[in-house]
């Protein structure tokens, strides 16, 4: 399985980080289709319009209404944990604290559910939170960026998967 | 005029707890017996080191701030509100609780559970509002203030809260669920009452916050 991007948000509403490992799933599917060229170039021109910026906000704005849609329909406990488009998965998994974590991936990847917590539990938890010296905070992601988080982020998705 | 300064406030007393007694440091969050993927080690930290930290800190206030007791108070309140916003997701993160459907399950769960991780301590919850918005914690044993005897100047035992972090935790880990809270002590051993008590008050739960409006 491939994973595409991951994304936090903070009980403020707000992106506290966010990083994609490929090119948004559009391109993949650009090369599958094998105009690769065609397709792959643009990630940078024709795509630049909307940035990775924009795309969190997109991504925020989604996961927001569907769980409070889910909740809606389903009572307050109910969550939403995958949807599926035709091009890829999105994840979510929320703390009681409103921190949102989202990890998009593609079609044949098992329920991140799990992943997500562990995530949470053993990376943000962990490096974020309890470091001492980092905000409470994080207001335009900082503190969130420290290189123990990052790296152990990109050991937990390069080894899981 | 030299300023009178607070005793320190360890008098080495006799009081002495198990070497093993595992309590958790307030600020090396540690929790006992959850497996996890990465850790399963049990940390325990020494009480006496708990305790004198806190006390050390206290008294560090006190003679900062010159003894005015209201400011080391606020203060100790508002460290202990950084350090709840932290507990708290801590607390999530290895107790694996969801939500409270009410606020008297949150105040089980503060009692029974994060007294319980945190302090090793379990206080009674009781004397509920019949609107269920309003209830003391009743500290039989706490922790943070063995080997203490306030400073005897004449203004310590109406004016400090020694043990004022706790409210200040509670009110930035109820924060950080939805829920906003006010706490203050109503009486405390030290200052020669017959109980130690905390009152908590629900002010209202928090909205879920929406993102900016784009232009």
């Amino acid at each position: 399985m491939v994973v595409y991007s991951f994304y936090i948000f903070d009980r403020h509403a707000e992106c506290i980080y966010k990083r994609r490992w490929l090119p948004r799933p559009t391109s993949i599917v650009g090369k599958s289709r094998s105009n690769t060229v065609s397709d792959a170039a643009p990630t940078g021109l024709g795509q630049t319009v909307r940035s990775t910026d924009d795309d969190s906000k997109l991504v925020f704005g989604t996961v927001f209404s569907l769980r409070n849609m889910v909740r809606k329909l389903g009572g307050e406990d109910d969550n939403f944990v995958s949807f599926t488009t035709s091009q890829y998965k999105l994840h979510y998994y929320e703390t009681p604290t409103n921190t949102k974590f989202v990890m998009l991936t593609d079609l044949k990847s098992p329920s991140m559910r799990i992943a997500l917590q562990q995530i949470y539990i053993n990376l943000f938890v962990e490096y974020v939170v309890k470091n001492p010296l980092s905000p409470t905070e994080h207001p335009g992601g900082v503190g969130v960026n420290n290189e123990l988080f990052e790296e152990s982020l990109e050991q937990f998705v390069v080894r899981a998967f | 005029m030299e300023v009178s300064k607070p005793q320190c406030p360890f008098t080495g007393t006799e009081k002495r707890r198990p070497i093993d007694f595992a309590a958790a440091s307030l600020l090396n969050l540690r929790l006992i017996g959850f497996i996890h993927m990465r850790r399963t080690r049990v940390d325990k930290v020494n009480a006496e080191l708990v305790t004198l930290t806190y006390g050390t800190i206290v008294a560090q206030l006190c003679q900062d701030y010159d003894s005015n007791y209201q400011d080391v108070n606020k203060q100790l309140d508002k460290m202990g509100y950084n350090i709840g916003m932290r507990l708290v997701e801590d607390f999530l993160a290895k107790s694996g609780v969801g939500r409270c459907a009410n606020f008297r399950e949150t105040a089980d769960m503060i009692a029974k559970v994060g007294f319980k991780i945190f302090l090793n301590v379990t206080p009674m919850v009781t004397n509920w509002t019949s609107d269920n918005t309003q209830f003391s914690l009743i500290f039989e044993d706490n922790p943070l203030a063995d080997f203490v005897e306030l400073p005897d100047d004449g203004r310590a035992q109406d004016e400090l809260w020694f043990s004022n972090i706790l409210c200040g935790v509670l009110r930035g880990s109820l924060e950080m669920v939805q829920m906003q809270i006010e706490a203050h002590f109503v009486s405390d051993v030290l200052r020669g009452d017959d109980t130690t008590e905390m009152r908590v008050s629900l002010v209202r739960y928090i909205e879920d916050e929406m993102p900016p409006e784009e232009e």
